[in-house]
Parts: C-alpha cells; sequence; structure tokens
C-alpha cells in the first residue's frame, strides 16, 4: 500500500519512521514545501526505493493519490484542501493538526467521507489524538461518562511550539454544564502532575479536544484542555516568539482525567503516557493511518475516539511501539475542575 | 474671590482623577501579580503511576 506524507517535520518524520515499520506499507512519497531542507531527513529514513520525496504541489499530490492507501498531514498551515481532495478520491486522511479551526474545516468533510467509507481522523497526534484514545478506553470502564479533562506538557516540534504559543493567548470555547463557554486561554490554572514528571500548573488553552471529545461521547456535561506553561510563556504569549522553538521539540506527556459512573457510584479513571512529544504524536498518526488505510476506523470525520472501535486493541498496539501508557492509582478523587 | 473658588474646585477635580488613575495602575499591578504567581493546587499525597501492560489494555473493549 502507498502511502502519502505531507510534511517531514519533528513529527512527520517519526511519522514516516513507524509508517515504513508497518508491514502494510510498501511505499512512502513525501510531499514537502521545502523538498531541499528535508533530504537530509529522508535518507536517515534508510529506505532507498521505498521512500519518493516530491515537492507539495496540487500536481504532485493528485498524482500521488492515485492509487494511494491514505494520506498523512503532518504539516503545518491548512490542510482542508488537501482533506477534501483525499475524500473526493475515496483516500482516507489522518491529520495531526491541533488547530481549531483545522480540526472544524476537517469535520465539515464528515458528509462526504461517510458517503465514500472512507475515515477523515482530524487530530491524531498526542493532544488531541492519544488524549481522545485514552479518554475512548477509560469510557469503556464506566455506564456512564460525564467529564474529561486533558492536559499536556511539550510540544513535538516547531509548528507545535508555535500553535501552542497562539493556543494560550486565545480565545476559546470550553464544554461546561452541557453547553460551550467562552473563556480566555491562559486562565484556570490547575497543577497537573504527569507521569515521569514532577507537577506542572496548566492553563486553559484553544486547542479542539472539547470539540472531538463531545462528538464522541454525547452524555458529557463538561470537556476541557490545559497545557503546562510558565510564567515567561504566559506573560509573553501576545508577543512573538522570544526565541526559536526546538527544532525536535521537548519531552512531552498527556493526562487525561475521565469520571462518570459505574454501577450507580462516581468513577474516576486518570490516564497518562509520557515520551518526546513527536515521538508519541507520530507514532499515533503512522498507527491510526495504517488502520485507516485497512479500513479499521469508522467511515466518517471526527477524533479517534469517534473513529475508533476498540480503543484497547490500539493502545496494546501503541504500547508494543513503545507509547507506555499509565494508569495514577490510590490518588483518591481529586479535586474538581 | 469667585476665581479662587474655581481654581480651588480645578484643583480637587484634579487630584480625585489622579487618585482613581493610581487606583486603576494599582489594581491593574495587583492583578498581573495575582495572575503570574501562585501555584494552580496541592500535589496529590499518596497513590502513584502505574504502567499497563498489554492485557492490561486488551480486554476492556469486552467489559
Amino acid at each position: 500500500m502507498r502511502a502519502v506524507l505531507v510534511g517531514l517535520g519533528a513529527v512527520g518524520a517519526r511519522s514516516a519512521r513507524q509508517l515504513l515499520s508497518s508491514k502494510s506499507v510498501s511505499e512512502l512519497v513525501v510531499l514537502s514545501r521545502k523538498p531541499a531542507l528535508v533530504e537530509g531527513r529522508v535518507a536517515a529514513l534508510g529506505a532507498t526505493g521505498v521512500v519518493r520525496l516530491e515537492q507539495l504541489r496540487p500536481a504532485a499530490f493528485a498524482q500521488a493519490l492515485a492509487g494511494a492507501g491514505v494520506v498523512l498531514l503532518a504539516a503545518p498551515g491548512p490542510g482542508g484542501e488537501l482533506a477534501a481532495a483525499s475524500v473526493r478520491a475515496s483516500v482516507p486522511v489522518v491529520s495531526v493538526s491541533d488547530d481549531p479551526a483545522e480540526v472544524r474545516t476537517l469535520l465539515e468533510l464528515d458528509g462526504e467521507a461517510r458517503r465514500r467509507g472512507v475515515a477523515v481522523s482530524a487530530g491524531a497526534g498526542m493532544a488531541p489524538g492519544l488524549s481522545c484514545l485514552l479518554a475512548a478506553w477509560a469510557v469503556t470502564k464506566m455506564d456512564e461518562v460525564t467529564e474529561v479533562h486533558v492536559a499536556t506538557l511539550g510540544t513535538g516540534g516547531p509548528a507545535c511550539a508555535r500553535r501552542r504559543h497562539a493556543a494560550l493567548r486565545e480565545v476559546l470555547d470550553e464544554w461546561r454544564d452541557g453547553a460551550w463557554a467562552r473563556k480566555v486561554a491562559g486562565s484556570g490554572r490547575e497543577l497537573v502532575w504527569f507521569p515521569g514528571y514532577s507537577g506542572a500548573d496548566c492553563y486553559r488553552v484553544n486547542r479542539p479536544d472539547s470539540l472531538l471529545l463531545t462528538r464522541a461521547f454525547p452524555t458529557l456535561r463538561a470537556a476541557t484542555a490545559r497545557a503546562a506553561a510558565s510564567r515567561r510563556d504566559r506573560f509573553t504569549s501576545r508577543l512573538p516568539m522570544l526565541r526559536p522553538p526546538h527544532p525536535e521539540g521537548t519531552v512531552g506527556a498527556v493526562r487525561v482525567e475521565v469520571r462518570g459512573r459505574r454501577a450507580g457510584e462516581a468513577e474516576v479513571v486518570i490516564l497518562g503516557a509520557a515520551g518526546r512529544a513527536a515521538l508519541l504524536a507520530g507514532t499515533v498518526a503512522a498507527s491510526a493511518a495504517v488502520r485507516a488505510a485497512t479500513g479499521r476506523l469508522r467511515p466518517g470525520a471526527g477524533g479517534l475516539a469517534s473513529l475508533v472501535s476498540s480503543p484497547g486493541e490500539l493502545l496494546a498496539e501503541l504500547s508494543e511501539r513503545g507509547v507506555n501508557i499509565l494508569t495514577f492509582e490510590g490518588g483518591g478523587t481529586p479535586a474538581a475542575w | 474671590m469667585a476665581t479662587e473658588h474655581r481654581g480651588a474646585g480645578r484643583r480637587a477635580n484634579v487630584t480625585l482623577l489622579s487618585r482613581a488613575l493610581l487606583a486603576v495602575v494599582m489594581a491593574g499591578l495587583v492583578a498581573v501579580i495575582v495572575r503570574l504567581r501562585g501555584s494552580g493546587g496541592t500535589p496529590p499525597h499518596r497513590g502513584g503511576w502505574r504502567q499497563l501492560s498489554e492485557t492490561d489494555l486488551e480486554p476492556m473493549d469486552q467489559a
């Protein structure tokens, strides 16, 4: 099967490596806006004859689409047009974007994707992505889910860091008491204990977690998204980034707290994962792409919590690929968010 | 006499305005300090993270 990968940044490179390690992928076409900059990365993949690098142009994309099994969008910037073209060609799409505007654009493809029987997986990175899978798995332990709270630490690559910088200053919609409430990013401080890391103060950010989770779990009363940020991050979020982000991203972690009821009792499940953020995101994206290509994601547009019928199976696969899934036990009932 | 009276009234207005301005600036500074300082809660006193094995993860779908 041929996979088409758009973008070979920190997350794209990890996705490429994971795709090439899959038995389902026999050919990888990498489309980049600046191919000269990523030639070294393509060579480092070490899959001569299997990987083809081309400049991202409409004609090159259309050519790559013909006969492709899946398109993985891992480049910053609007991917809506590329996703729409893929759906029209009945090729499933997986996007790692955590930009709410882009995710909304992808969700608009739901009708067309269902008609053509293909999946459009919006937000298939660390958060949303792994966060949605963890929430979906926790929900299988409950009779009814009422709240999901996602917190993250770290960024995948420069594009993720720039997006997080913007997400800390924007106005956002948060799902509260069964309705959308307008909130300011950078507010709502919570001390969050991440796996493999000490506590970090987290604040509201404009990320599409709430949007994707409420579509997956209609009984939700609250869905929130927070990210760890320092005082400097918040103070300078309204300014241009003071220094360039790290090209390979940072160490990251995700923590998902799911609240609901089981056998009439209140139930809280806390799950997490830690590692290099780009690696977590790339592994999730590649695994989702292989599932989409092999028809193991539900048709339609949505987050992984909506499209994956067996979250435990996919989490086990991620665990095999080195993503350690953890649960927080014995801490009692945490305070309300 | 009337001119002196008007001058005193203007001085009182300016004083009131400058005090109001000072109060707004002080409130802003306090807001910035409150927003930037402090902590978002207390760390958990018990419990810890446990890694889930593949067998932990898989059967849950059938539960």
